[in-house]
């Protein structure tokens, strides 16, 4: 017999990877907005296009029965929409970057381009790719209940890529940086920090992240050319709860957003749920207006 | 405030003194334009030569001046709302559903039901108590125009006071959008769902026509009066540096929240006018994709411009009506190129660049000083914005 309880616990735990997936796409956004100051509304397509490299890997060059795909996937995908992030740096972001709001409908377009091009390219249909037969099945948590090793890997992921962004902004020379240009434009530049190429790096290592995301994403969704749009939202909205330019709030924000989320739409439906995660950030930011890690910004 | 269309003198650096003469509220050119364009489109709805493009230019009208309720706040005031087609969405559903149900009283569907087809296929037998209200037409009507006028008070209250606005602002608007989007589309017994609300009588012909017509009209003037105004000169000092007008005494969380409202109202005026003129609507006329393309039509056509919202929505709608058939998906990749053109090439849009080389041709930029002194001011802004800390909160 599985008690309601049960249920709440369970959903409670789906909820941790729905956070890993929204941790991973909002750090990438969390960097080039809070560095860059870009607001990139073409990261939902830039996810689609990492889950569309780990279906294709996985359908047309390794092979279904391949045990490792992931594994190749989520370094590929980095790569392909890291060289598709620098592409339209170089073209078009660079010679907006003092304009924030009208980077958001530059990359807009981008985003609209990128998901017609999918949708000529590998047609509107939705797309499967299954999960890798060594992450099939789960451990049992309770009774019948069990939690899938594949949610667990995505955690780790999540847990790895933000230790791993952690310790290049806070632990490399690259990374000090990267925090001096965000802290003081002007003056890092008098140091002799080549600004541009630190906005640009930055850039496709988000790109990159988002990618990623896409690649981890795509055994559990369909992958379709639409499928950004709603991940490329929330990322923001953790972003706006969990402060611009702050890891820890890309954790926090990432963390309530995701498990109030799944555990109301499990309580009420998926819009009720998504509308009172809505009034909450409203109420939070409404307290804290710079999220929740904002506050710390020095000005 | 001097009277508008005084002569004054101002001296020039240099020390050559110019007689320059304050814009007019409406120049008499453009007075006689207008009128001949409102009669043309009026006279042509009499005659009624071709419905289908008739009912094109209403919808046309109604667009436009969706869009310059966009460009109210974002074009005067620097609030990029990417949720306006909320408002839009309320107010034309509004009135959709009470036509739909007064129309299901007269016409029973197929079954008999004297309610609405979607409803019934729903599984609904009666009309659900909360919506009785809506037989009333006038009743809808007042709501379609309070309802999303209130609901931007409240988003206003909400966000403006706390300091809350750019980028910020955009996302949570976004966010709103997608959720009535998702709503509608989830509560389809209420809403007609995916397949929207159609088939409803709408109300066609000339008097209709020349109704759209007038609350077009209205509305130009209307923000035409309020941009010329000492209120105006506010909003602009908002957009371009909110913290100064703050500290020279503005309130302006209230200027913002008042031009907010304000333009909410006019969103829902267009939205409750294009459900009955147009009768179809849908999810997509209040989701996030139709807002950004309203505000792609107020920048093709030039922010900060009156008339350029109505250039933006004819050009770019009218270009999409004739050719996203010929090209289908390319019309989007179009779009999407459309975009980025704008931003990176025509930031003043096609009525600002006109008008900066008309200026330039009577010299009445003073000899280059006022654009000098536009770009110096939007230089100095940049970098004080990136120097405090890359985090875009205010916008330029």
């Amino acid at each position: 017999m599985i008690t309601f309880q049960d249920q709440i616990f369970m959903q409670f735990l789906t909820g941790f990877s729905v956070v890993a997936i929204l941790m991973i796409a909002a750090t990438g956004l969390a960097i080039i907005f809070g560095v860059c100051g870009v607001i990139n509304m073409a990261h939902g397509e830039f996810i689609m296009i990492g889950a569309y490299c780990s279906y294709l890997l996985r359908e047309y060059i390794v092979g279904p029965n391949f045990a490792y795909t992931l594994f190749l996937a989520i370094p590929l995908a980095f790569a392909i929409v890291g060289l598709i992030g620098l592409l339209v740096e170089r073209t078009i972001i660079r010679w907006i970057y003092d304009r924030p709001l009208e980077t958001l409908l530059a990359t807009w377009g981008v985003g609209i381009i990128l998901q017609v091009v999918a949708k000529l390219v590998f047609g509107s249909e939705l797309k499967e790719a299954k999960v890798p037969h060594i992450l099939d099945g789960g451990v049992r948590v309770i009774r019948f209940l069990q939690f899938p090793y594949y949610r667990m890997f995505l955690i780790v992921v999540a847990i790895v890529l933000l230790a791993l962004t952690f310790y290049i902004i806070f632990k490399t020379d690259f990374g000090l940086k990267v925090r001096a240009v965000r802290r003081n434009r002007r003056i890092a530049s008098c140091l002799g920090i080549d600004t541009a190429k630190i906005d640009m790096t930055i850039f496709v290592f988000g790109s990159g992240l988002a990618g990623v995301a896409g690649a981890v994403l795509a055994p559990i969704k369909t992958v379709s050319p639409s499928m950004g749009f709603n991940y490329a939202v929330d990322s923001y909205m953790v972003l706006v709860l969990g402060g611009v330019g702050n890891l820890w709030g890309v954790a926090a924000g990432g963390g309530i957003i995701g498990e109030a989320e799944t555990v109301l739409s499990f309580l009420t439906n998926n819009v009720i749920g998504r509308l009172l995660v809505f009034l909450f950030i409203v109420i939070i930011i409404r307290v804290v207006p710079r999220g929740i890690f904002g506050y710390q910004e020095r000005r | 405030m001097e009277k508008v269309g005084e002569k004054q003198r101002i001296q020039p650096a240099g020390g050559k003194q110019r007689r320059i003469r304050r814009t007019p509220l409406i120049p008499w050119w453009a007075l006689i334009g207008g009128a001949a364009v409102v009669a043309a489109i009026g006279a042509y709805g009499e005659t009624s030569a071709n419905n289908y493009l008739l009912s094109l230019l209403g919808k046309f009208l109604c667009y436009a001046i969706f869009a310059l309720s966009i460009d109210l706040i974002w074009g005067f005031t620097g609030i990029l709302s990417l949720g306006q087609a909320v408002y839009f969405g309320i107010g034309a559903y509004f009135v959709a559903l009470s036509l739909k149900i007064n129309y299901a009283l007269t016409h029973p569907t197929r079954y008999g039901g004297k309610i609405p087809d979607f409803m019934e296929w729903n599984g609904l037998k009666v009309l659900p108590r909360f919506m009785e209200p809506l037989m009333s037409l006038p009743f809808a009507i007042a709501c379609a125009l309070i309802v999303p006028t209130l609901l931007a008070l409240l988003f206003g209250v909400i966000t403006f006071k706390r300091h809350i606005y750019g980028v910020y602002c955009a996302v949570i608007t976004l966010a709103e959008s997608l959720i009535l989007q998702d709503a509608i589309i989830e509560y389809q017994a209420y809403t007609g769902g995916f397949n929207g609300i159609t088939d409803y009588g709408n109300i066609t012909g000339p008097v209709f026509m020349w109704f759209i017509l007038a609350v077009t009209v209205v509305f130009f003037v209307l923000a035409r009066l309020l941009t010329h105004s000492r209120v105006g000169t506010v909003l602009k000092s908002i957009r371009d540096n909110d913290v100064r007008a703050e500290f020279m005494g503005y309130n302006v969380a209230n200027y913002r929240i008042f031009v907010f409202c304000l333009s909410a109202f006019m969103a829902a005026a267009a939205g409750a006018m294009y459900a009955a003129w147009v009768g179809l609507i849908s999810f997509l006329d209040a989701g996030p994709g139709f807002s950004i393309e309203a505000v792609i039509w107020t920048a093709v056509g030039g922010r900060g411009t009156i008339i350029g919202p109505f250039v933006g929505t004819f050009l770019v709608r009218g270009a999409s009506f004739f050719l996203s058939g010929v090209l289908a998906d390319w019309w989007q990749l179009i779009m999407g190129g459309l975009f980025i053109f704008v931003v990176l090439f025509m930031r003043d849009g096609i009525v600002g660049t006109i008008g900066n080389w008309w200026r330039r041709q009577r010299g009445a930029t003073y000899g280059g000083l006022v654009e000098e002194a536009d770009r110096q001011a939007h230089d100095l802004q940049a970098e004080w914005q990136r120097d405090s800390g890359g985090a875009p909160t205010r916008e330029i």
